[in-house]
């Protein structure tokens, strides 16, 4: 995956066209943009940064990526006070012990025969210093990563939920898939894993890693795509139903809402309908499954007085 | 290709999306993989790795189709006929530099009439663009520009020929001719003119905006107009914003606290797990806590408006701010901020609490009320107001009391020093229960004076 000066238009045609398909075969259906983006990751090998509304497949999408490329998915949680004991290494401090308890009965053994403080001391030196060693390393997530001799791939999720701290400290992973252990040294990855770092936009990230990155914005979907995302997560609901359905949820997004229907919302109520084996929408049936789709009484209250209107609207798409 | 996407980063630059040198690089190699021939995901793939965040795209989508329009032909598929043109016109570029003055002009002349007269599009534009190149038409920076930089291109295409004869036909009474080749003329320069305005729009989109936000920092708040408001919000957002971010760091207190257990065994297993050096909890400490009180009586009725937004901004950013109005009587506007968008909190807030005769001692001793048990070692006490309590008094036993509590009392006041003294003003004496006290008259003192607050509370 070594990048080159220039590339034929029809072999990146052939890539995309080839990142369609294999996302496809996981149940993931990606839009031009994404595949653009994943084609970029793993020609440029730079982290993916993603951007959109909760529920859109953002974490979905790593989970994908992973198993079209073979890789075991890595995921890093972040949250406030996530340290690099957690997220990078820590060592077994108790095997440590142990192993200075052994040490310290070999000693006498060691130390046999051995005049004056130089000589112990240089018997010492040739006596391996195993104290610091990857032995007693236990891998956190970003280490895991790294040392994974296929390549993974590295989900680094709700990193806005994370300190400034810990972002700066990610700033070296991020760019030459290596991080530094203090008492080891540099440790660099043999096959760059492909990262994914996802936000909600809680707080606003740095420019330093936004410049490391590159930044998707994953919208929610247009009625096309949406129809077509349902019809592989859901494929007993009726195609009718389907687009019933996808046409009112499209309506909801164009309300002012606290919370607007996300995919997952979306896939969550086609699942209820069609355990309820309804064959078409209609307003009791909605009133009675919103819940499902919103998430605050106020948006209940506010979309069940343009009930009718939008079942229409929607039977008649 | 190097250079289209230059101007085009330019282009970017000039529409206020940041593009670092390194995106650059990332660009230039998404260029040299995708190459022009599919716009639309050239399109997706260099906004992936040129903005980065939703405001960003937005202007970089914006940018990215004007500026394809305006430099469409480097974006024409090579198809024969303008393969040729294109390597023409790439000779003639050269030629026009080169090549001595006389024979130079008489030669682009020549051209000139002769693709005036074809009519040919493909081959006027090439030109024009060549034209465009050779003048540096990407420098341009303001509208008054248009003139200089439409005569140079034509100068450069070799107009002045054209107007010669022109001329000369006039003199010999040729008006047939004469009116044909004014015709022609006409067309070029329209064309000329539109290229031009089209670079200047690419280059300059947001150099108005620049410009105005760089006067509205330094003019006085009392002075600036409602019109500005919108503008002043953004700016002050901007300024709150990235004083937060430079200083709210949290500090972290070691030696204080809870012993951390893992750490400390972990550091003392060289000491043989003797508990030798001790790691404690590092604890951390929360950002400042600031109660905030604004004056939106009548006398600082020209400037209630900006502070207000000033302290809703503070508001926004900061996580623990109680906001207080008053102008007779003290009042919280926390939860009204809380629920209402700028506009609206500020206006309500004036609405509600404003316009009235200022009173000092009673806001001071409603303060105390209302505050005091939540104003301690950590609480930062922001006064904005102007110190004038006409002539009553002023509330400084109860602003004492305050001070005495608090981490730090400042004031900002709107005025200019000189007329601390004159008239109604309490300030001489009310300075003496503040640790700071200061002019806040524009943005640019605001700024200077939060900054240094906020790194003085690191």
């Amino acid at each position: 995956m070594t990048p080159t000066p220039t590339q034929p238009a029809t072999d990146v045609r052939a890539t995309l066209a080839a990142i369609h398909a294999g996302f496809e075969a996981t149940g993931y259906l990606c839009s031009d943009p994404i595949a653009t983006a994943i084609f970029l990751a793993t020609r440029l090998e730079k982290p993916v940064l993603i951007e959109g509304p909760p529920g859109v497949g953002k974490t979905e999408l790593a989970r994908a990526t992973a198993s079209w490329l073979g890789k075991p998915l890595i995921r890093l949680q972040c949250y406030e006070g996530l340290d690099e004991s957690k997220a990078l290494y820590e060592w077994k401090y108790g095997k440590q012990l142990l192993y200075t308890q052994v040490l310290k009965d070999k000693l006498g053994d060691l130390m046999e025969g051995a005049r004056g403080l130089a000589e112990s001391i240089a018997r010492l030196h040739e006596f391996d210093d195993t104290f610091f060693n990857t032995e007693f390393l236990e891998p956190r997530p970003l280490l895991k990563a790294l040392w994974e001799p296929q390549g993974a791939v590295l989900l680094i999720d709700e990193i806005d939920k994370s300190d400034q701290e810990f972002e700066a400290f990610l700033l070296e992973m991020l760019q030459d898939y290596q991080i530094s252990i203090p008492e080891l040294g540099t440790v660099k990855a043999t096959v760059p894993p492909v990262v994914f770092l996802t936000s909600n936009n809680t707080r606003e990230l740095g420019d330093a890693l936004k410049r490391r990155c590159i930044h998707l914005h994953i919208p929610y979907p247009d009625a096309l795509l949406e129809r077509r995302i349902i019809a592989s997560r859901v494929p007993e609901l009726a195609e009718a139903m389907r687009h019933q359905l996808v046409a009112f949820v499209q309506g909801l997004r164009a309300l002012d809402l606290k919370k607007t229907p996300a995919i997952s919302e979306t896939i969550d109520w086609a699942r209820a309908l069609l355990l309820l084996h309804a064959p078409a929408l209609d307003v009791e049936l909605v009133r009675t499954t919103l819940n499902l789709l919103l998430k605050f009484e106020e948006d209940i209250a506010q979309v069940d007085g343009e009930l009718y209107r939008l079942v229409s609207a929607a039977r008649k798409s | 290709m190097s250079e289209v996407l230059g101007h085009f980063l330019q282009a970017l630059r000039a529409s206020d999306v940041r593009v670092s040198t390194a995106e650059g690089m990332d660009a230039a190699r998404v260029f040299g993989t995708l190459g022009f021939d599919d716009r639309l995901l050239l399109k997706t793939a260099l906004s992936q790795v040129l903005a980065k965040s939703i405001a960003d795209k937005a202007s970089f989508d914006d940018c990215f189709e004007r500026f394809f329009r305006a430099e469409d032909l480097q974006d024409l598929p090579p198809a024969d006929e303008t393969a040729d043109a294109a390597a023409s016109a790439e000779d003639q570029a050269p030629d026009a530099a080169g090549a001595s003055p006389a024979t130079g002009e008489a030669v682009q002349a020549l051209d000139l009439q002769a693709l005036l007269e074809s009519g040919a599009r493909v081959e006027l534009q090439l030109a024009l663009a060549a034209a465009a190149r050779a003048v540096g038409i990407n420098e341009i920076q303001l509208f008054t520009q248009r003139g200089m930089y439409s005569r140079r291109m034509l100068e450069s295409m070799g107009v002045e020929k054209l107007e010669r004869r022109l001329y000369a036909l006039r003199q010999d009474g040729d008006e047939v001719e004469a009116e044909r080749l004014r015709a022609r003329l006409a067309v070029l320069r329209e064309e000329v003119l539109a290229l031009v305005d089209r670079q200047l729009l690419l280059m300059t989109a947001n150099a108005g905006t620049r410009l105005r936000e760089e006067m509205l920092q330094k003019m006085p708040l009392a002075r600036a107009e409602l019109g500005d408001f919108h503008l002043m919000q953004a700016l002050v957002r901007k300024l709150a914003k990235r004083l937060v971010s430079l200083h709210s760091r949290r500090r972290k207190v070691a030696q204080r606290g809870v012993l951390d257990v893992r750490h400390t065994i972990r550091r003392n297993i060289e000491f043989d797990g003797l508990l030798f050096d001790v790691v404690w909890r590092r604890r951390k400490i929360d950002r400042p806590k600031v109660v905030a009180v604004c004056d939106v009586s009548g006398s600082v009725a020209t400037v209630a408006r900006f502070l207000l937004l000033f302290l809703y901004s503070v508001a926004e950013v900061l996580p623990k701010v109680r906001s207080f109005v008053f102008s007779s009587q003290l009042a919280e506007v926390t939860e009204l901020f809380a629920t209402h968008d700028v506009e609206e909190a500020t206006a309500l807030a004036l609405q509600r609490h404003g316009w009235g005769s200022t009173d000092y001692g009673r806001a001071f001793t409603q303060l105390v009320e209302q505050a005091l048990p939540d104003i301690d070692h950590r609480t930062t006490v922001l006064i904005l107001g102007d110190g004038r309590s006409n002539y009553g008094y002023a509330g400084l036993r109860e602003l004492r009391l305050v001070h005495e509590r608090a981490r730090r009392v400042i004031w900002l006041n709107p005025e200019s020093r000189a007329f601390w003294t004159v008239g109604d003003s309490e300030m001489p004496r009310l300075a003496t229960a503040c640790d700071r006290v200061e002019t806040c008259r524009s943005l640019r003192h605001l700024e200077r004076v939060v900054g240094e607050l906020m790194r003085s509370a690191v």
